[in-house]
């Protein structure tokens, strides 16, 4: 790039003003880039081109970009649902200090891909309840419509099992299942619940096995949690 | 125009906070203007809208960084768009390489970095000066900074070999600055 060694501040900046076109390619680049960081008086030259160079768009008429640009542009920037499910259970506040490097580590199975940003709202609640030792986390991800938890302590009493359901203001309980054994497990969330979704307490009676018989619940609750969403 | 600036600049540096109003407020006072840039360069509608797109996110994501590189604030707001959109525009083509954003690795980030020299006086003669350059070199120019022509892009255009085509940019560039200095 060397055409006139005895001027050097000359190259400086013809060099500035090709980084500033974009017309340095391959190492020459690379180089060029390295000593922006570096070199204060290269960078500033760089920045007096493209001060200058800006000048072309001067006459460029401004063009009202649409409606739809705009919203989704704050929706690709501001909307949770782009933010991987980890990260909002990072972030998620129902939960606290000291539980979330247990979260974390429970959250973990019940996800299957966790970094990858998840389309739709994602609700979870930690299920307990005083006089109980069950204890579960819930995340409804309604991508999915289904709800998955994970056990982290306490079990159904014997002779019983665990039974979910989905509690919503006005309305007699949901069952959303008897829970099958294991620790973790998913469960279908019925369709027409998603609109209500972020309304739902989840809890868990201890029923007859089988389940509640007539789709009633009939035993203590054993844990119960609202949803937040994350 | 002054206020301006020290408005564009004031919603940058809210912006720089995570404030999601002011960034709105920026999209609003600048998007016309950046979009009007994506277009020239990119022509067709649905790729200037994605480049826009593109160009806000970086917005959001550096403008903790503006204050380091002594842009003037519409210069690097519309460095970002014309940047992003011939990144875009060169996607296509074979070794393409990503132009830097500015801001991104511009300067090592000091307190008080000295804005440019260049004055806007200065930059309001750039149109004057490139019509008074030899007209081929005025048109390369143009066609590196708007249409994001390479070295070899512009000799295949004026039919030169590489070289010449490098020595013909480099001297109307001088020119260019000298003519601009007056």
């Amino acid at each position: 790039m060397s055409d006139h060694p005895t001027m050097p501040a000359e190259d400086d900046d013809m060099l500035a003003a090709e980084v500033a076109l974009g017309l340095v390619e391959g190492e020459a680049r690379d180089a060029a880039r390295a000593r922006m960081l570096q070199d204060r008086a290269f960078a500033r030259r760089v920045a007096d081109w493209q001060e200058r160079f800006v000048a072309m768009t001067d006459d460029i008429t401004p063009v009202n970009a649409p409606a739809r640009s705009r919203k989704a542009l704050m929706a690709r920037l501001f909307s949770a649902r782009r933010v991987p499910l980890m990260q909002r259970l990072w972030v998620w506040q129902g939960i606290s200090f000291a539980a979330l490097a247990a979260v974390a580590f429970l959250a973990v199975p019940l996800l299957q891909e966790p970094t990858v940003p998840t389309q739709g709202e994602v609700y979870a609640t930690r299920m307990a309840a005083e006089d109980s030792a069950l204890e579960l986390l819930a995340v409804m991800d309604m991508s999915r419509g289904d709800i998955a938890l994970r056990r982290v302590s306490g079990a159904a009493p014997e002779g019983r099992v665990l039974e979910l359901w989905a509690i919503l203001p006005e309305r007699a309980p949901i069952s959303l299942g008897v829970l099958p054994d294991g620790d973790v497990s998913r469960v279908a969330l019925p369709a027409d619940l998603a609109a209500e979704a972020a309304q739902i307490t989840l809890a868990i009676t201890d029923e007859p096995p089988g389940g509640a018989p007539g789709g009633v619940p009939t035993g203590s609750v054993m844990a119960a949690g609202a949803v937040a969403e994350l | 125009m002054n206020s301006d600036r020290e408005e564009i600049e004031r919603l940058i540096a809210q912006v720089a906070m995570g404030d999601r109003a002011a960034f709105e407020a920026l999209y609003d006072r600048v998007s016309a203007k950046l979009f009007g840039v994506s277009l020239r360069v990119l022509d067709t509608r649905a790729a200037a809208e994605d480049a826009m797109q593109d160009t806000f996110v970086k917005i959001w994501n550096n403008a903790d960084r503006y204050q380091a590189n002594g842009l003037s604030p519409m210069t690097w707001l519309i460095t970002i768009a014309r940047n992003t959109a011939i990144d875009r525009l060169r996607a296509t083509r074979k070794g393409h390489q990503d132009i830097d954003t500015p801001g991104l690795e511009l300067a090592a980030p000091g307190p008080n970095p000295e804005q440019s020299a260049v004055a806007a006086s200065e930059a309001t003669r750039l149109t004057g000066c490139l019509d008074g350059l030899e007209a081929d070199r005025g048109a390369a120019i143009r066609g590196a900074y708007l249409e994001g022509a390479s070295y070899a892009d512009l000799a295949e255009r004026f039919n030169v070999p590489l070289n010449t085509m490098r020595t013909w940019l480099r001297r109307g560039l001088m020119s260019l600055r000298e003519c601009m200095s007056i």
